[in-house]
């Protein structure tokens, strides 16, 4: 009996040995059926596959993390170096492009007034804890930059140079107080001394108790001789409240200036002004009032509406 | 009986197919992991009589075979789990020593393990499969059979119960 049992195992073991590299034969001889099976099985197996994936993903993700905790850490150090860097370069463009942006402007109102000038950037503002309004541009005598030379930027009048150095020199700004200029106002030449008040704002002073002023006049600089300090016809600021008090022998008014000294970056320093006054030609432009369309509706009336009225 | 003994086994292996392929197998375990299909094949063959260990690892066989992840011919895997199944289940079998003794048990099948390993990269050498290098294989099987050691300790009494549900054997490890 015991060798009747033994005997059938082994039987059945030959016959499972057999089976199996009759399999493996037919794999090899390449038949097609066994191909069918496998990619059976991939069918069948794929939607567990996606739900361990799925479930997988998190844990997996986790693992890795912890696993891989220093590389991590480092790809993330090395990742904020570069958008260190890139930020840098991204501010230096935006920088230099403001740069340009100044310089263009410059060389337009240096262009139709023929001014010859030498740009130059800002390297420092002066504290106004000194009371005074100043930067430090990085052009001196060695470019031809002498003391009391019109300093201007693309909008208008900036200041004047108040020191020279070799390679720097410091520029007064128009909105120091101690800052004053002649002035005329475009169209009407109506002439008045501008005082700087340390801010954006300036006070004007008319010369002329016949003349009046109104908001919105574009004041230019008069012109010095030999055009220094300064030169004519640069555009200065705009009327934006007039001072009527009684009994005042002139009149006064407060003005805005053109340019935006909290943003001066580039400014150049006119070495040499035309002979001729170039008067208003440097006027900024009042800018147009854009057109408001007019909508006309027609309505027409309904032949039942008339019908009831009826 | 056998009609019922085999509905409950294939549907255990199954199950295990299905979790080795859908999960085990996704995640990456350092030095090749480990298969608990191939695990619960060896386990179950050592506690069941050679005849049914042969056939058990037939059917295994057959499923290894058919993994989307297998890259060898078919056949291949069956004929290395037939053998290997009904050789442990020969040498375990009438041994109460051996079969009673969780870390006799778990030292067969880890060995086993790494012997069936051997014999389907030789197998498989000789077939035609391409090899991998010799320190990568070697760092697989001996990763597999470490991992084996590990992983048999935790899986024995859940196979040792289904292994009496579907025999009605009494034994108890």
């Amino acid at each position: 009996m015991r060798n009747g049992g033994e005997n059938r195992g082994r039987l059945l073991l030959v016959i499972l040995i057999v089976s199996s590299l009759f399999l493996i034969t037919l794999d090899l001889r390449g038949v097609n059926v066994l191909d069918g099976l496998r990619s059976g099985t991939q069918t069948a197996l794929s939607p567990f596959q996606r739900a361990g994936n799925v479930v997988l993903t998190p844990v997996k993700n986790f693992v890795s993390d912890i696993t891989h905790l220093g590389r991590t850490r480092n790809q993330i150090e090395d990742l904020r170096k570069q958008n260190q860097k890139l930020r840098e370069q991204l501010i230096s463009r935006k920088n230099q492009d403001g740069e340009i942006d100044q310089l263009k402007s410059i060389l337009d109102l240096a262009g139709t007034a023929r001014f010859k000038i030498v740009s130059a950037k800002v390297i420092a503002q002066g504290s106004s804890l000194a009371f005074t309004r100043t930067i430090t541009i990085d052009a001196g005598s060695g470019n031809g930059i002498k003391k009391n030379m019109t300093v201007i930027a693309g909008d208008g009048l900036v200041g004047v140079v108040k020191e020279v150095l070799a390679n720097s020199a410091i520029v007064m700004l128009a909105t120091d107080p101690a800052f004053k200029v002649g002035v005329r106002v475009a169209g009407s030449q109506q002439i008045g001394i501008l005082a700087g008040l340390g801010s954006s704002t300036a006070n004007l002073q008319l010369l002329d108790n016949q003349t009046t002023i109104k908001i919105g006049d574009i004041l230019l600089a008069r012109g010095s001789i030999n055009a220094q300090p300064f030169v004519p016809g640069v555009p200065v600021g705009r009327v934006t409240s007039v001072s009527n008090a009684a009994g005042a022998v002139t009149q006064s008014a407060t003005v805005k200036y053109f340019v935006n000294f909290g943003s001066l970056g580039v400014v150049s320093v006119v070495v040499k002004a035309p002979k001729a006054d170039p008067r208003d030609a440097l006027a900024p432009v009042k800018p147009a009032p854009t057109p408001i369309p007019t909508v006309t509706v027609f309505v027409t009336p309904s032949p039942s509406a008339s019908a009831s009225g009826d | 009986m056998l009609l019922r003994r085999s509905v409950i086994t294939s549907t255990i292996f199954l199950l295990f197919f299905i979790t080795q392929e859908a999960v085990i197998s996704q995640l990456s375990f350092p030095a090749g992991g480990f298969s608990i299909f191939l695990i619960i094949t060896l386990l179950w063959a050592a506690l069941s009589t050679p005849e049914v260990a042969a056939a058990v690892g037939f059917g295994a066989g057959i499923l290894l075979d058919l993994a989307p992840s297998t890259s060898g011919p078919l056949g291949h895997w069956t004929l290395i789990l037939v053998l290997m199944s009904y050789a442990i289940a020969f040498f375990s079998y009438g041994d109460e020593n051996m079969r009673g003794n969780p870390l006799s048990l778990i030292l067969m099948v880890t060995l086993a393990q790494v012997i069936v390993l051997i014999s389907y990269l030789v197998t498989g050498f000789l077939l035609g499969n391409s090899a991998t290098g010799f320190a990568q294989t070697s760092i697989t099987i001996i990763g597999s059979g470490l991992w084996t050691l590990v992983v048999t300790p935790l899986m024995l009494p859940a196979v040792a119960w289904l292994h009496d549900l579907a025999f009605d054997s009494r034994m108890r490890i």
